[in-house]
């Protein structure tokens, strides 16, 4: 038995990095190779019978090639007027032109003009017909998509991960001892159980896309043996939170369904992150220099995880609105006052994050590059007046690059998690039986060495290109996205992720300076992981391949919701 | 929606600059992971700051450090930790030059694939601990350094630094008898090198004094240059070339260095490595300087003879003498066992061939081969330099020129006197010692 113990674990030196690798090879593949088709919504017809497809929720018509429905006559303004369609199947013309569509929509006000199938409406010269798809054009147009899954099975991949996660836990339990060896072992048993029961609620709803979830359950496990190997006392905690980030993440994404709800809520949501912000300025625990944290009651919150959320959900916006400059003035107020509230905190991570999302968010929403190279000109500014005012932030800035010149002062982090990562070599010491988790904040700013000490380059490397593979998912998503909504919240949702990622990667490994942001999904810390399952809500709300996400609905029961008076939500 | 489609490729940048960023860091884990790991602060090899994982032992497999229940131990016998300390390191890494801190690498066992697995890797010193242990009594108490390789391989076979302390009893730090004990004065110590700087200037001269040969040098014992009087040891009148070396005569030696001129003279001495940094298996030594000063100055002349600001490292007279040895081409010295370093080209095979001639007519003809019984074809050098306290270095450096012993050698004492009285007596005990055993 104990030779046969032994054999297990050397075999799981070897068997984990493969895992890893296959694990999200088979996510990637999922995500990338599938057939991303486009979807057709409507039809407007010329005079001269040329026909246009509306192929998303949202279409821009203009004299611009750029446009989705291009109409090539000087008479049409660039940018000209907007089809927006309803979650419930109606069609609105919005007028961007100052006047010049007929029919009578008034272009002050922003509201636009009902269509219906076979209406005609007149942009500058030119007449078109508009015609809404018939219900058996519609059950066609479906039944031609392929369901995600046909490709690689979603439960194979998951059932390699799990394997995964039964070779971490036995590596753990080998080194733990007494009560952590237990609520390790116990902890694993319900990651495992918590990702199979979200697996068959996907298959239950009928829904097939499971890779987002794979990819974020993989990071999770990743988290979890870091919990065990720095503080398996608070192994009950992490569970508790992964559910909590779970349900938020179902809860989110069963929102986020509803466009013209979650289009509603975008200004509330923005007033509550203030709030949020502002107590946490009034409120908020010193904690290594940034006032981070607010204790309410007996937890302990991180306010601006949660505000990320909400910055995501209000930069996003839908086309008829896109071109308001009130509302990109709101935006850029709302942007301002975060990131001024974060620099009061003295959380200059934080603040990087919300600043290069800010960029992304208005270049989507803009597509002007000089916005944002004025944007990055005045954070250049503003980050100079940091520097000089914190002290502490200058001090990191200084030590960037030459760690090794100083390791027992501004080095004294990046020293030790590069020496510990290099000692893990390709495939790590073992889960558990590092050293680095014995450094402060270990298991937070520096988890990718961490990683890369116990269980090796390879896996860490795996985490790495995980959430890079988040991001290209949420552009390819974005190709057939339904409304500029959905696109703008999965990109910069994305985005989001990847900048974090890199902060906290390259700020411990001394590629940029450190500045003490968490991993996405591994580092320790129950308000980041939450949020980060928060964001994966945004990336699954985008996701319109066939019937793969629970966050849109599926085609049959959408057209019976339509042909009702009310929506038919989740009920089922 | 078709731009915000086009748009979304600023997500997919930033998705770049991961992956860029992550490559950029997979490169130098690559690079540097050997030395990331030998941080003392790594717990996986260290220990309080001290290498707790590793074997070094010496050319014949007697162990010089080892790791016996988590602490480090060394080699049975006083004298051999003493003769070995420079070579073999302290476990707190004051020894920079020494195996514990240079090759912590090798020792952690890292590799790439596996990292530092923990249990530990060991390293093979090219010396012979027994042959330390020789140049140590030999040198009885003396500062300075001794140096011997095999020419052929580049393999150190005698490395010793004195002062030097046992690691495990210590040493006393008031004590100024051990003041810079932590330098291995053979590879990190610049020395004034005195007359056996004229072996450089020699060369210069053999490459680029077309009358060299056919010149007679005189000496009254004393020169003037530019209003400074240079003396000479002894009053040697006409001297062939050969005869101005044997003579170590420094009114020939300032003749030629003023006629060659400062450039040439600095040109040489980066040419053969003098004011150049080396690499002994990734040990750095230091690094010598040149000041020649201005054509037809004192200071060139007294620079041509090796005293002025001229300082030498030990190792490089090695490298420099290992060429002569070699026909002008050095095969690098290395510490590691087995570890041959490349080859280089210092010299012309033509003036390593006079240059060597010269050197053994130093021994036949002025020092005497009865002081060096049964070494055969020895070539050297004295070298007595003066460093402006009344005392001297005393040098002796070169080799044997003979196929079946291939050793070159360098010894230097610290205001030891004499090159030949002080310094060559060291240097023969090491030689014969390597030949006895070599005769086994
Ligand atoms: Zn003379």
């Amino acid at each position: 038995m104990e030779q046969l113990v032994e054999y297990l674990l050397v075999g799981a030196r070897w068997a984990l990095p493969v895992l890893a690798v296959w694990v999200l090879a088979r996510c990637v593949w999922s995500m990338l190779r599938e057939r991303y088709e486009p979807e057709v919504w409507a039809w407007l017809e010329a005079s001269d019978g040329s026909r246009a497809a509306l192929r998303h929720w949202e279409c821009i018509l203009g004299r611009s090639k750029r446009c989705d429905i291009p109409v090539a006559r000087d008479d049409v303004q660039s940018t000209h007027a907007v089809f927006v369609r309803s979650d419930k199947g109606r069609w609105t013309l919005y007028d961007l032109s100052g006047g010049k569509t007929s029919s009578g929509i008034r272009t002050d006000t922003g509201e636009g003009m009902e269509l219906r199938d076979g209406e005609t409406v007149q942009f500058g010269g030119q007449t078109m017909t508009f015609h809404d798809l018939s219900e058996a054009e519609r059950a066609a147009e479906e039944e031609r998509r392929s369901v995600p899954g046909t490709l690689l099975s979603q439960g194979g991949t998951l059932l390699l991960l799990s394997i995964f996660q039964v070779l971490l836990t036995l590596e753990l339990v080998q080194v733990l001892s007494g009560e952590a060896q237990t609520q390790t072992a116990l902890g694993f048993a319900f990651l495992i159980l918590l990702e199979w029961c979200c697996y068959l609620l996907m298959r239950a709803f009928d829904r097939s896309g499971y890779e987002l979830e794979t990819v974020a359950f993989f990071l999770c496990s990743l988290g979890l043996a870091v919990s065990a190997s720095s503080t398996p006392e608070d192994m009950p905690k992490q569970i508790v939170l992964l559910v909590a980030g779970v349900a938020l993440y179902l809860i989110l994404g069963l929102w986020l369904r509803n466009l013209r709800r979650s289009k509603a809520f975008r200004w509330p949501i923005a007033g509550t992150a203030i709030v949020f912000l502002i107590l946490n300025v009034a409120l908020g625990v010193r904690t290594n220099g940034a006032v981070n944290w607010l204790d309410i009651g007996p937890f302990r919150l991180q306010p601006s995880e949660f505000v990320k959320l909400a910055y995501i959900y209000v930069g996003a916006t839908s086309l008829d609105r896109l071109y308001r400059r009130r509302n990109l003035f709101l935006f850029i107020g709302f942007s301002a006052a975060i990131v001024g509230a974060l620099a009061l905190i003295g959380d200059f991570g934080a603040a990087l994050i919300f600043f290069v999302t800010f960029l992304v968010i208005s270049f989507m929403r803009s597509g002007s590059f000089a916005t944002v190279f004025l944007a990055v000109a005045g954070a250049g500014l503003a980050g100079f007046l940091v520097l000089t005012v914190k002290p502490y932030v200058a001090q990191r800035f200084a030590a960037w690059g030459h760690v090794w010149a100083d390791p027992y002062g501004a080095g004294w982090q990046q020293t030790r998690a590069l020496s510990a990562a290099a000692s893990g070599g390709l495939t790590g010491v073992g889960a558990g039986q590092g050293w680095l988790h014995k450094v402060f904040a270990a298991d937070t700013d520096m988890v990718f060495c961490l990683v890369s000490e116990e269980l090796g380059l390879i896996v860490a490397l795996c985490a790495v290109l995980a959430v890079a593979a988040l991001a290209v998912f949420a552009v390819r998503s974005a190709a057939r996205g339904r409304s500029s909504f959905y696109v703008i919240a999965a990109c910069s949702a994305a985005s989001m992720l990847v900048t974090q990622l890199a902060l906290n990667v390259f700020g411990s490994t001394d590629i940029l300076p450190f500045t003490g942001v968490t991993f996405p999904f591994v580092s320790k810390g129950g308000s980041s992981l939450i949020s980060c399952w928060g964001l994966l809500a945004f990336l699954k709300a985008a996701d319109t391949r066939q019937n793969a996400s629970f966050s849109v609905k599926l085609a049959a029961r959408r057209r019976a919701g339509e042909s009702g008076e009310d929506e038919v939500t989740s009920n089922k | 929606m078709k731009r915000i489609k086009t748009r979304a490729w600023a997500a997919l940048i930033l998705a770049a600059a991961l992956l860029f960023g992550t490559g950029v860091y997979v490169w130098r884990f690559a690079v540097n992971g050997r030395y990331w790991v030998g941080f003392s602060a790594n717990e996986s090899v260290y220990q309080n700051g001290a290498l707790a994982v590793g074997v070094v032992t010496d050319r014949n497999g007697v162990v010089l450090a080892d790791v016996k229940d988590g602490a480090r131990v060394y080699a049975d016998g006083a004298e051999t930790r003493i003769a070995c300390l420079h070579a073999v390191g302290d476990a707190a890494g004051n020894i920079g030059t020494g195996a514990l801190s240079a090759f912590s690498d090798r020792l952690s066992g890292y590799s790439l694939f596996s990292g530092a697995s923990g249990k530990g890797g060991s390293v093979t010193l090219s010396i012979d601990a027994e042959l330390n242990r020789c140049a140590w009594e030999a040198l009885s108490g003396r500062s300075g350094a001794v140096l011997v390789s095999n020419y052929e391989t580049g393999e150190v076979l005698c490395m010793v630094s004195s002062p030097s302390y046992d690691p495990n009893v210590g040493f006393d730090a008031e004590d100024p008898a051990y003041e810079g004990v932590y330098l291995n004065r053979a590879l990190s110590a610049v020395y004034t090198p005195g007359s056996v700087f004229k072996l450089l200037t020699i060369a210069a001269a053999i490459e680029r004094v077309d009358d060299l040969y056919t010149r007679t040098f005189f000496c009254d014992g004393s020169r003037e240059v530019n209003g400074h009087i240079l003396t000479c040891s002894g009053v040697h009148g006409s001297q062939t070339i050969e005869q101005a070396l044997a003579n170590s005569c420094n009114c020939a030696f300032a003749e030629l260095s003023l006629e060659l001129g400062a450039k040439t003279l600095e040109q040489y001495a980066d040419k053969l490595g003098f004011t150049r940094q080396h690499s002994l298996s990734g040990v750095y030594t230091a690094i010598g300087s040149i000041y020649a000063g201005e054509e037809g100055s004192a200071e060139l002349a007294w620079s041509g003879i090796g005293q002025a600001a001229d300082v030498i490292c030990p190792a490089a007279l090695l490298r420099y003498v290992s060429a002569i040895a070699g026909d002008g081409v050095l095969r690098e010295p290395s510490l590691v066992l087995g570890e041959s370093g490349g080859r280089t080209r210092l010299l012309s095979a033509d003036t390593a061939e006079k240059i060597k001639a010269m050197m053994n007519y130093n021994v036949v003809s002025s020092y005497g081969e009865w002081r060096f019984p049964g070494l055969t074809k020895l070539c050297a050098k004295t070298g007595t330099a003066e460093v402006g306290d009344g005392t001297s270095h005393a040098w002796f450096a070169g080799f044997l020129d003979d196929p079946e012993r291939p050793y070159a050698f360098v010894v230097v004492i610290e205001h030891g006197g004499g090159g030949l009285s002080a310094a060559s007596p060291v240097a023969n005990q090491v030689l014969q010692k390597l030949v006895e055993e070599n005769n086994k």
